[in-house]
């Protein structure tokens, strides 16, 4: 069990890595809005984790802090993000469907070709050496673990609550949301700040993880990478995300023995799920438990 | 007799077209204003105009004495003045107990955080968000089907949460843009009485889009009928059925 | 940080730049900016003429258009490199380039052509989801950019210098005593361009075909009453997407080199850009589109060139706040 932890850490800790990115992704769109701008602020988080512990300014701080200045990372990469997503997210958030799909695109290429060329960043290297938290990839798995589950309670709740139907409403239809006293700026302004906050924390918590941190960390590719993760693991529920980020970011490794052709096989499975599974790995599972139960009966008495 | 809506010179173009033009009328509380005319005589338009959803291009509405002209659809609706739509906007993916909770959010305040950590506060709030849901759906007469999505449900169940839905808002004025489209004659009356019984119990002032003539002659207290965007006449429905203009455009035309 | 950081911003303000700019250096970047502008063109109209007809984003355009390089490179040179399953093998079919030119277009709108009927067709036929479409036409650019690299590696393949005859590579004039240099190169490249633009522009407004293309973009219900073959209109606004994908991208294959099998994913993003800026679906609008972001592009001083890649995605964010419709797109009022 220990050998297999230290020889798949690394895979594990990036499954739950990128479960929680598509679940930055997913909050948007739990209130309609395709974002594609979670990779910028990952990027932007990254960035902030690794300025702060790396450069001669804050020294001191670490000195003073120990290993306590990796959580105040974590809050300023989050807070950082939170206000960058309120200024861009309340003009972007008037836009509709591919628009905003396209505005929060140019914002990440935008963001990426800024970091590629200020000083602080590191340019085109970026930034290297970033403080570990633990000495192996597998002990990652304690920062990033909890804060999945953090998420999953978060959205179970959320789905729940006053705030969570108001995305969903929206989501069904703005304008009748908004007839129905519903202020959609505001709430899609909220979820994309969540998205965004999380997806900053994530970056915080992955540059020590990932030891150096670049402008490669936020691309386009990213952003569909996330967006599959979402539609392919389900969109409607969070279960979606979770079952899509884990399973396709594994999907190289299990593919590893076709060696160099695993991403041409990587591209088909994208178009497969896409078109045989509309309502992605949740839909499909939820399919199939609703299909055993008329078949066979309920298990739980119905209400 | 408090005047609750007013009109006043209210015009909306669309492009050349006026939608509605120079209308001017005042609602009394407690009343069921119909609001009738031929097809594209700008009767949806109008129930846009006084709830945000399209912005008034000349002219001013007021409710008890505010301006409403300018105001985003969610701070009308927060005034108390709820609606539904001609062609159904129902909440499709969600089921009909949910469609009435959203509706109760302006009559909550549950932010965020305190629904996420489940506050004693937010507790109680969802408590009766619950309950008063419960109560509409028996109301609408939809409790046994709460947990179905809205899409699944016929024509006319669906024009009843969408009423449901409405006074979920707590309003006090409710415009029903032709409640009775599609429903057949048994349906229809109990419409009547329906929407007579939820005036006197949640002391509603309705305005009432129709085409249906006996159903508004009979429920009605005050009609209003438009034409090509103008209003051609108002007063009650035996005087309106009488008035030449309105036989001339509306009745006339049929 | 600061005090390097706001003379970037400042910088960025035309007019200050251009108050110190010769005419020489000004002429320069005109026709620069209208050489790469020109492709940004074709290539762009490529994106918009799906969206016309489909309303969704072909997300593999910017594969397609590496694919085209590739095929010219083969036909043309078709000497590979050490990397990939074909390393070291030398086709020498000497394809005059003209010929390989077209051959390696008309390929690329092969490719799209079967780009939609595996990516687009299953989804539409089932009304999915427009969202899925972005996903699967990935999918499809995973696979071939993917197989490029797994045939042919990932390096950096050059069109030999001759390729377009020979002629002189760069013509020198001097205005004002300063040297304006156009390269043969970037003539041939708008000279390309505007043929095909005439063709496009001529097969669109005055063919049965362009009308029956005008007709589905307008109402794809209407014109199958009409009696028109939607599917087969499908068909062909993707072999002619297709075709403007592979030709664009081996004319800036031949002007900069093929920087390997990703060497799309930059073109592909910027004619977003461009057709945006133009206005979605508009055919016009993605031409302009075109020029105005290759302008921009020349104009960014070269203290600043590094900025230079941002110019197209600064003008996207902009426009989609400011003029959603673009510059010469039609907006619509929803209908409550
Ligand atoms: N958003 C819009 N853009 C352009 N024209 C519109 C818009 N909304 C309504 N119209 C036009 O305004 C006119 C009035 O429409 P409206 O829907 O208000 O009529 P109506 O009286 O409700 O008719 P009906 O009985 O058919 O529902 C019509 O000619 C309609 O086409
Ligand atoms: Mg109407």
């Amino acid at each position: 069990m220990d050998d297999f932890l230290q020889n798949n850490g690394f895979l594990i800790v990036t499954m739950v890595q990128q479960a929680l990115l598509a679940m930055s992704l997913y909050y948007p769109l739990m209130s309609g809005q395709l974002s594609l701008a979670s990779p910028g602020f990952y990027a932007l988080g990254g960035y902030v984790a690794a300025i702060i512990g790396t450069i001669e300014y804050f020294a001191p701080w670490r000195d003073a802090l120990g290993w306590s200045i990796f959580p105040l990372e974590w809050l300023a990469a989050g807070i950082i993000s939170g206000v960058l997503a309120v200024l861009v997210g309340i003009p972007a958030l008037r836009l509709r469907g591919i628009y905003l799909a396209l505005a929060t695109i140019a914002f990440v290429e935008i963001l990426r070709v800024i970091c590629l060329n200020l000083e602080i960043t590191g340019g085109a290297i970026g930034i290297f050496g970033v403080p570990q938290l633990f000495e192996s990839r597998w002990s990652y798995i304690w920062t990033f673990g909890p804060l999945l589950i953090l998420m999953l309670f978060f959205s179970y709740r959320i789905d729940r609550s006053r705030v969570g139907r108001a995305f969903k409403a929206i989501r069904e239809d703005e304008l009748a949301a908004d007839a129905m006293g519903i202020n959609p700026t505001r709430y899609k302004v909220l979820a994309f700040v969540i998205g965004a906050v999380l997806a900053g924390v994530v970056g915080a918590m992955s540059a020590p993880f990932l030891n150096t941190w670049n402008a490669r960390q936020g691309t386009f590719d990213a952003s569909i990478a996330y967006l599959a993760y979402v539609l392919i693991g389900g969109s409607r529920s969070m279960w979606g995300p979770l079952l899509g980020g884990t399973l396709l970011a594994a999907l190289p490794e299990v593919l590893r023995p076709l060696k160099d052709s695993r991403l041409i096989i990587n591209g088909v499975v994208l178009v497969f799920a896409s078109i045989y599974m509309p309502q992605g790995i949740a839909g499909a599972v939820g399919r199939i438990r609703n299909f055993t139960v008329r078949k066979f009966g309920s298990a739980r008495s119905e209400k | 007799m408090t005047v609750l809506l007013e009109a006043e010179r209210l015009c909306r173009n669309f492009g050349g077209l006026k939608a509605v033009n120079n209308v001017s009328f005042q609602v009394v509380e407690g009343e069921i204003f119909g609001l009738i005319g031929p097809n594209g005589a700008g009767k949806t338009t109008l129930f846009n105009l006084m709830t945000g959803l399209t912005p008034v291009s000349n002219g001013t509405l007021r409710y008890r004495g505010e301006y409403l002209t300018g105001l985003p659809p969610h701070r009308i609706a927060g005034k108390g003045i709820g609606r539904t739509f001609q062609n159904i906007r129902l909440f499709k993916g969600l089921s009909a107990l949910e469609n009435i909770k959203v509706s109760q959010h302006v009559n909550t305040n549950c932010g965020l955080f305190s629904g996420i950590f489940c506050t004693p506060a937010s507790r109680a709030e969802e408590k009766m968000v619950d309950e008063k849901a419960w109560e509409l759906l028996k109301l609408i007469g939809l409790a046994d089907r709460a947990t179905e999505l809205a899409e699944n449900f016929s024509y006319g169940d669906q024009r009843r949460l969408e009423i449901g839905r409405a006074l979920a808002l707590e309003p006090q004025v409710l415009l029903l843009d032709e409640p009775a489209a599609g429903m057949n004659s048994a349906e229809k009356h109990g419409l009547t009485e329906f929407i007579r019984g939820i005036r006197e119990q949640f002391k509603l002032t309705v305005l009432l889009i129709e085409h249906h003539v006996p159903l508004v002659m009979n429920l009605c207290d005050r009609i209003a009928v438009l034409n090509f965007g103008e209003l051609i006449a108002v007063g009650n429905p035996v005087d309106v059925q009488k008035n030449p203009a309105v036989i001339e455009a509306y009745l006339g035309a049929e | 940080m600061r005090d390097k950081f706001i003379p970037h911003l400042s910088s960025f303000f035309v007019w200050r730049r251009l108050s110190n700019m010769t005419t020489a250096e000004f002429i320069q970047n005109v026709l620069n900016g209208i050489s790469i502008g020109s492709v940004y063109a074709i290539f762009a109209l490529g994106y918009t003429l799906v969206f016309s007809i489909l309303g969704i984003i072909n997300f593999a355009h910017g594969a397609v258009f590496t694919l085209g390089a590739y095929f010219t490179y083969t036909l043309a040179v078709g000497q590979f490199g050490i990397n990939g399953l074909l390393s070291g093998l030398n086709l020498d079919l000497q394809v005059p380039f003209a010929m390989a030119l077209l051959i390696g277009a008309v390929l690329a709108g092969l490719v799209g052509v079967l780009l939609e009927r595996l990516a687009f067709k299953p989804l539409r036929t089932r009304g999915a989801d427009s969202l899925l479409a972005l996903v699967s036409s990935l999918g499809v650019a995973l696979v071939i950019v993917n197989a490029i690299q797994y045939l042919v590696g990932a390096e950096i393949y050059t069109f030999p210098s001759g390729v377009y005859g020979n002629i002189k590579p760069a013509m020198m004039f001097e205005v004002a005593g300063h040297t304006v240099v156009i390269r043969t190169v970037q003539v041939i490249i708008f000279a390309v361009c505007m043929v095909i633009l005439t063709i496009l522009g001529y097969v669109i407004s005055f063919t049965r075909l362009g009308k029956a293309l005008q007709a589905v973009a307008e109402n794809t219900t209407t014109a199958s009453l009409l009696g028109i073959s939607v599917d087969r209109i499908i068909l062909v606004t993707f072999f002619m997407s297709g075709f403007l994908g592979g030709l664009a991208g081996t004319l800036v294959g031949t002007s900069f080199g093929i920087a390997g099998p990703y060497f799309g994913v930059t073109y592909g993003l910027k004619g977003l850009a461009v057709i945006v800026l133009g206005g979605l679906g508009s055919i016009p609008g993605a031409v302009l589109g075109g020029i105005v972001i290759g302008l921009a592009e020349a104009f960014v001083p070269p203290d600043y060139s590094a900025y230079k890649e941002a110019v197209a995605f600064a003008f996207l964010f902009i426009v989609l706040l400011v003029r959603p419709q673009g510059l010469l797109g039609r907006s619509h009022i929803q209908k409550v």
